[in-house]
């Protein structure tokens, strides 16, 4: 798609006034910067006007338009999002979701709950427990991400392990695809042979393929007294022994690990109390349901077997929801931590059975190559997914800096690929790992990736130049 | 120095409870039980006290049934010497803790008795001045700081918008507030060694105290429902209903 010129922009914003109503599209300064950019730091913010529809005819209304006046779309939903997917710096027009923000049904019965594309996920995990039930899908971000970006990049977060990515809660969509057509897909239905599932191409499809209008989720029962651990642990394999041990006798609902500069620095920046003097390379959090008074001894048997075989050194566990919530502290505010390094974020997965020999191989190419650089590990070590985060120094311009930590991806992910693993576990492809897809994926692959998109976005309006290009 | 401090069994302060349908109480069957953190706060101050060498042993009490052993353990594993569960299915009434409390210190010879300011179920904030009455011994109550010195502890008082500090002439009493310590967390291999450690159970009988009830509950409501907030177009919708509504500014 070709740049839009001054005349045509002008153009195009009076015919969205036009279309959605004054009020739905903002064009100020400030309004373009914070619409234009998520959670990356690498790109400039730079849309043509930020459109914020009310409705599904509105949406409907709006991707008609962009197809007859060939200007292009950015779905916007927390922008929250790791990878650039929601990033407007070509002169886009922005969808924010933020005023279908209502959750329209619930069903008890059914246990599903239908909302809004705009509705914060944190909102919705309320819901759940205001209803007696619980929405699962949970990370550090959940206070401002949205249903419609979760599904759009198919959520993960902290309780995979035992609840699965944001894709196994979609019961329905409702889709506008890049053609302008309404799609209601699956409808709630938990059983349905009816031919192609079209629900699970959207989902995880960083609004490339049509935006999110309508979610109907499931919900499950409350979690009771979900319990911490926290580990010392002595180093990847080990890490790797306590899974297995753990998980072969407890049905676990977290397993994730952090290094020690990773809750040093959380310590010393949230003012938080280490759980226990010891210091060791790593931590292990393993949360599970003390859903009976056995668990909990069980749960200590297994700390002790762990400690004889000399896999962990040290460990505590939560006495009250409290000391719970503070234990999950030193590994979910990790991230904001360690934002104002501008850190370099890599979000790499393999099979959880290759993590250990991997890791270690990742490792010795990390610190070789950036002898100087301050490293952070942690992560969903139970998905075998691992956030590598490489802090920017202080002295160092952010764009040597990140062209630096280009070159050294490229070699973290040829590792990638000798290890079948993936370059975006659960951040997406959106900008910053569009170069790396083919690590991934193969061509015929991504030849097919392409087609899928040409049928449901056949004049290319929806998040060009996201996840792959296409000539 | 031999130290005491009472941990008592309590609904965990993050659980959001239920009135009972007959506003008799609160709903507490399944509901997760911890120790009132106040008594946390006291049972930290005591081994703080063992670590500096100031206390050679410290040990924790606890009022109820058997369940409330679980709380004794963890003041066990957090670092105290030894258990005592004074094992009772009634309700346990301020003044008969206190008394139960009395009994304690004259049979162990306890030189200092730490206490949570009030436990977070019932709010009573009554034990502590009980036991000074009933037993005569000086009591520093609120505590954010507290310094044992030769046969005195002194300790720093949170008073409305202040600090008073006081010297108590040992035995003494001292009851914790919020900003005495931050608790640290039980470590597995130390959960482990407590269970080693002896707890005794006696009954209020055995210590010569009658549970006798003296205060019933009549009724028990939830605090009224918050009206839903509102959404203003401008700030000067929002300066208008804060004046002329809310009538706050
Ligand atoms: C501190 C922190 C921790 C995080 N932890 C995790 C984690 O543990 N697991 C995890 O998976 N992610 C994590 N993330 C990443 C991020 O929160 C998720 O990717 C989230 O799902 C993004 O939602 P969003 O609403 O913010 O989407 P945005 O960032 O706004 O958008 C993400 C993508 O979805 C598209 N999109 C948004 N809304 C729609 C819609 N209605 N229709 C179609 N396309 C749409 C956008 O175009 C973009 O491509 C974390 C982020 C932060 C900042």
């Amino acid at each position: 798609m070709n740049a839009i010129s001054e005349q045509q922009s002008s153009h195009i914003i009076a015919r969205l006034q036009e279309r959605l109503g004054e009020d739905s599209v903002k064009t100020d300064a400030d309004a373009l910067t914070e619409y234009g950019k998520d959670w990356t730091t690498a790109y400039r913010p730079d849309p043509l006007a930020v459109v914020l529809p009310r409705n599904i005819e509105q949406v409907v209304n709006l991707v008609q338009l962009a197809n007859k006046l060939n200007f292009p779309l950015v779905p916007s939903g927390g922008r929250t999002g790791l990878s650039g997917g929601a990033v407007a710096s070509n002169r886009e027009v922005v969808v924010a979701f933020d005023r279908m923000n209502r959750i329209l049904e619930f069903d008890a019965v059914d246990r599903q709950v239908v909302c809004e594309p705009g509705v914060i996920t944190e909102q919705l995990q309320q819901f759940a427990e205001q209803q007696g039930l619980f929405y699962p899908v949970d990370f550090a971000s959940a206070g401002s991400s949205q249903i419609g970006g979760n599904v759009a990049t198919n959520a993960g977060g902290i309780k995979v392990i035992r609840y699965g990515m944001t894709r196994q809660w979609v019961m329905g969509l409702k889709v506008v695809t890049g053609s302008g057509e309404l799609l209601e897909l699956n409808r709630g239905l938990v059983k349905n042979a009816t031919g192609y599932d079209f629900r699970h191409l959207f989902i995880g499809s960083e609004g490339t393929l049509g935006l999110v209008v309508e979610v109907t989720l499931a919900l499950t029962a409350v979690p009771r007294d979900p319990t911490v651990l926290l580990l010392a642990v002595n180093d990847m394999q080990s890490c790797m022994e306590v899974l297995k041990t753990f998980q072969g006798r407890l049905q676990l609902s977290a397993f994730e690990f952090f290094s020690e500069p990773a809750l040093q620095h959380v310590v010393s920046h949230k003012g938080l109390q280490r759980p226990f003097e010891t210091q060791s390379p790593f931590y292990a959090l393993i949360e599970f349901e003390n859903d009976s008074e056995s668990r909990l001894d069980e749960a200590m048997e297994l700390f002790e077997v762990c400690l004889e075989a000399g896999w962990v050194l040290d460990g505590t566990v939560s006495q009250s929801v409290g000391q719970a919530e503070t234990l999950w502290r030193l590994r979910e505010d990790i991230s904001e931590t360690i934002s104002r390094f501008s850190p370099y974020k890599n979000d790499i997965s393999v099979r959880v059975s290759k993590v250990p020999e991997f890791l270690s191989r990742v490792d010795e190419l990390v610190s070789a190559r950036y002898p100087d650089f301050e490293i952070i590990w942690f992560g969903h070590i139970g998905d075998g997914n691992v956030h590598l985060n490489i802090l920017k120094p202080e002295d160092l311009d952010l764009k040597t800096f990140q062209e630096q930590c280009g070159k050294v991806s490229r070699e973290v992910f040829q590792l990638v690929k000798n290890y079948a693993g993936s370059v975006s576990a659960e951040h997406g492809v959106g900008l910053l790992k569009k170069a790396f897809l083919e690590a991934s994926r193969d061509p015929l692959e991504i030849a097919y990736m392409k087609a899928v998109k040409k049928v449901f976005d056949p004049n290319g309006i929806l998040n060009p130049g996201k996840v792959f290009d296409i000539q | 120095m031999k130290v005491l401090v009472a941990v008592k069994r309590v609904v965990d302060a993050y659980v959001k409870v239920r009135v009972k349908s007959d506003h008799s109480g609160v709903e507490l069957a399944n509901a997760k039980m911890a120790i009132n953190p106040f008594c946390e706060i006291a049972v930290e101050e005591a081994i703080r006290l063992k670590e500096q060498g100031k206390a050679e042993e410290v040990i924790a009490v606890s009022i109820g049934t058997s369940a409330s052993q679980e709380q004794i353990r963890t003041a066990l594993a957090l670092g105290a010497d030894r258990g005592i569960l004074v094992e009772t299915d009634q309700e346990a009434q301020p003044l008969s803790v206190a008394r139960i409390l009395k009994a304690i210190v004259e049979k162990e010879g306890i030189d200092l008795v730490i206490l949570g300011k009030q436990s977070i179920d019932t709010d009573n904030n009554q034990v502590g001045q009980m036991l000074g009455a009933l037993t005569n011994m000086p009591q520093g109550t609120f505590a954010c700081k507290a310094e044992p010195g030769d046969g005195t502890i002194t300790v720093t008082r949170e008073i409305d918008g202040g600090e008073q500090t006081v010297a108590l002439k040992l035995p003494a009493i001292v009851t914790t507030d919020l900003r005495l310590n931050e608790p640290r967390y039980a470590s597995l291999p130390n959960i482990m060694k407590a269970k080693k450690k002896p707890i005794d159970t006696v009954t209020p009988d055995a210590l010569g105290v009658s549970m006798e009830s003296r205060i019933r509950t009549l009724s028990v409501e939830p605090p009224p429902q918050r009206s839903a907030g509102i959404k203003v177009g401008s700030v000067d919708e929002l300066i208008d209903k804060l004046k002329n509504e809310a009538k706050v500014i």
